[in-house]
């Protein structure tokens, strides 16, 4: 006994040990790169780069062949959700944050309520910022001042299997909810297993976006305070239309992107997919024996008009302490504006990421293989859905605590335990608390 | 999972206090030379790697972000007292977690014990062939890192991948195991440390001497009656420790209900103590309720180890005369 636990003492001390050292020569890097003068001129800039999203290190690698001045290092690190936002927050607590890095419209404000972002206001002029969708630029503008220089614009489409909707005998893809509802009984019994979509409980953001469609605005500003509504009619509508949609047994109910969900897709018990336009890509590097098998189509929407929200997308931000800010926002505005940069990111292969400027759309378009949708025309599917993005939505400055409140809710609806009008109800108290506990004020709409 | 502060800590007391008083200078620095050396990496690393961490976390859970107005305009660090501590101890999910631990303990450790203590003494009892390889078998879950444990386990209990979830629904016995995360994270753990503690049960059972086994088998007792009525009573001290310690283990819960979280949402996030803070840290960026609720975790696995302690030095200075009394009989 006690030579096991000496045992595994010794080993815990040999842990810390190597810990140590590893942490002592990333200390020592650190110390390193800061010490270059940025200023220098002629001399190249070396910045540092997290990021996650598809074809990101293609896109680098082409960013310093073309470029002297500038050269980025990049580092993978886990998708946001996946705890690359964990890693990044402890790397801004800790002071050894990159020079640049991608995150979400949805954290943007979590991060630059953190400090951890910097207002690159005096790199970006009147004209950069007009390149970009005005819904783009709404979201990464907040109190004002411009925080990140927005990637892909990411509106909500539906993605289905052709062949599974004609054995059901669904002529056309829905165009509103009501269809939508009745697409999802004839399916289920034409093949008895098959639902026609899933409901992420592991996932807010796509409850968000349908929420955001139907007219919702779950955040708001008055003067300097915040307004907080999760509560309002829109959501509730959309609340009740997804509870019916899981009482009745019409979708699943499985996290995103799970083993569980990618084994529903391969064997087609789920024969369709409320995704974002980056949402393309994924569906045919998780499904390649499907391919020619699926079909993108508007979202459907309450009145039959196109209407939509923006499920995700990503952005390019400057970190508060770094020094070399310039060459920072050089390196975003030519991973976001140049033809260059979204073509090595589109043609490195799975990603379908929608341009956040829409001259770069035919790029693409050109770029991205769509013989996984049959040739269709899936940029010209995710353009329109990416001007009807509702222009009124912000998104909160906790989106982590309201995320994770709705997202432990969700958790019980599959058990049956819990309704999502009772998640929305304790994440709205929640997030509340939370904004008054950072000293934010919050008031009444 | 390894109970490494309530040993840690009376054993560098032990070292100091146990020292006698030299009388001069030299022979003082005789005595103490070799150990000071010998024992300083030790010290510098613990001072490193655990009371400096342990001090700024309790440094930071003393301070909390502050804001104002949209909080766009950066933030000040101000001092709270004891404010986050007050929020986590008022924070339901955080008690939330607090009960989950106990009900997982109350379920585990008898399950665990029972288990690991039923093959201890049936590896001991003569009925066994191949001893060594059944040693090694069970003892090989416990060589499995606990993440790797953890996700094939997950692979094992989703529905649509399964083969055993499989089986079961074709068999008309339907399992949702990732909807009912307390089972399905007691599992994990007693496949995990049953075989490591039927070691230590088995080495307690073979000190035990010969002589008195032999005394029971003349006096009529057959094998049930020996291991019941002889073996567990004289291997009682490893008995309490074994729980106590696994008890204090507990505390640390967070791989496996961590990865069930990435895995079904209906392990929530605050799931356990440590899976709290980590919330707090990384999801809610609060740190200092992060340390908060990391320090008050502390101070419950530190009382529970002055109780592991305690126990343990009254229980065995009861049982050692018992075994010798037994011995001489």
């Amino acid at each position: 006994m006690s030579a096991a636990l000496s045992r595994s003492r010794r080993a815990l001390r040999a842990a810390a040990a190597l810990t140590a050292a590893a942490l002592s020569a990333t200390l020592l890097a650190g110390c390193g790169s800061d010490d270059e003068d940025p200023a220098g001129a002629g001399k190249t800039v070396d910045i540092t780069f997290w990021g996650w999203a598809k074809g990101t290190k293609e896109v680098v690698d082409a960013f310093n062949a073309s470029h002297k001045d500038v050269h980025v290092t990049y580092e993978e690190i886990p998708s946001g959700a996946a705890g690359g936002y964990a890693k990044l927050s402890n790397a801004v607590k800790a002071g050894n944050a990159p020079d640049v890095f991608n995150v979400e419209y949805p954290q943007l404000p979590d991060f630059v309520s953190q400090g951890a972002v910097k207002d690159i206001g005096e790199y970006v002029d009147a004209d950069l910022k007009a390149k970009y969708l005005p819904q783009a630029v709404q979201l990464t503008t907040l109190g004002g001042a411009t925080y990140a220089l927005p990637l892909d614009a990411a509106p909500q489409v539906f993605y289905y299997r052709k062949d599974l909707f004609a054995k059901a005998g669904i002529k056309t893809p829905p165009r509103t909810w009501d269809e939508f509802h009745s697409a999802a009984g004839k399916l289920r019994k034409a093949e008895p297993g098959a639902r026609i979509a899933t409901f992420f409980p592991d996932d807010p953001t796509t409850f968000e976006a349908m929420a955001w469609q139907a007219g919702a605005q779950w955040f708001g500003t008055s003067g300097d305070s915040w307004q907080v509504s999760l509560n309002g009619p829109e959501t509730a509508k959309v609340a009740g239309y997804w509870q019916k949609m899981i009482d009745d047994d019409l979708v699943r109910v499985e996290p995103s992107f799970s083993q569980q969900w990618t084994a529903s897709l391969q064997k087609g018990q789920t024969a369709g997919y409320l995704g974002a336009s980056w949402g393309g890509g994924v569906l045919k590097g998780t499904l390649p024996d499907q391919a020619g098998k699926w079909a993108v189509a508007p979202l459907p929407s309450w009145n039959g008009d196109a209407a939509g929200g923006m499920l995700g997308g990503s952005t390019f931000a400057v970190s508060k302490d770094s020094k070399k800010a310039k060459a920072a926002v050089e390196f975003a505005t030519w991973a976001t504006t140049t033809p260059e940069g979204i073509e090595a990111r589109i043609s490195a292969g799975n990603s379908s990421a929608y341009p956040a400027d829409p001259d770069l759309v035919p790029v693409a378009a050109k770029a991205f293989k769509a013989d996984f949708y049959g040739g269709q025309d899936v940029y010209g599917v995710y353009g329109s859905a990416a001007k009807s993005i509702g222009q009124k939505w912000t998104w909160g400055p906790a989106m982590g605590v309201t995320n994770t409140s709705l997202k432990d809710s969700f958790g019980r609806l599959s058990s049956g335990s819990g309704t999502i009008a009772q998640a929305l109800a304790s994440a709205q108290k929640d997030t509340v608390a939370e904004l008054k506990n950072r000293g934010l004020k919050v008031s009444a709409r | 999972m390894t109970p490494t502060v309530p040993t840690t800590a009376p054993t560098a007391a032990r070292a100091v206090s146990a020292a006698p008083s030299a009388r001069t200078a030299a022979a003082r620095r005789r005595r103490y030379g070799a150990p000071t050396v010998l024992l300083a990496p030790f010290f510098v690393l613990f001072t490193a790697a655990t009371l400096v961490p342990i001090g700024y976390a309790v440094y930071l859970s003393l301070f909390t972000e502050h804001r104002s107005g949209l909080g766009f305009g950066g933030s000040e660090t101000v001092f709270t007292g004891l404010g986050n501590y007050t929020r986590a101890l008022g924070d339901g999910a955080f008690r939330g977690g607090f009960r989950n631990l106990a009900q997982y303990c109350l379920l585990y450790i008898p399950l665990m014990m029972c288990l690991a203590l039923v093959l201890a003494l049936l590896l001991d009892s003569a009925l066994v062939r191949a001893r060594r390889f059944f040693q090694l078998a069970l003892f090989l879950p416990h060589a499995v890192p606990g993440t790797i444990a953890a996700l094939v386990w997950v692979y094992l209990y989703t529905p649509g991948i399964s083969p055993v979830i499989g089986a079961l629904n074709s068999a008309g016995a339907g399992a949702d195991l990732l909807g009912h995360p307390l089972p399905a994270v007691v599992n994990m753990a007693v496949w995990e440390w049953t075989g490591y503690n039927m070691v230590i049960f088995f080495a307690a059972l073979q000190a035990i001497p010969r002589e008195v086994l032999e005394a029971a088998r003349v006096d009529g007792a057959g094998p049930l009656r020996t291991a019941l009525s002889i073996k567990v009573p004289l291997i009682r001290s490893s008995l309490t420790v074994v729980g106590l310690f696994t008890v204090i283990g507990s505390l640390q819960l967070f791989t496996e209900p961590m990865i069930l979280h990435g895995t079904t949402p209906s392990v929530v996030s605050t799931w356990s103590p440590n899976m709290y803070a980590y919330t707090a840290a990384f999801e809610r960026h609060d740190y200092g309720l992060a340390a908060a609720s990391s320090v008050l975790l502390a101070l419950a696995a530190a009382a529970l180890s002055f109780v592991v302690t305690r126990a343990t030095r009254t229980r065995s200075g009861r049982t050692r005369p018992q075994t010798e009394t037994g011995a001489v009989a």
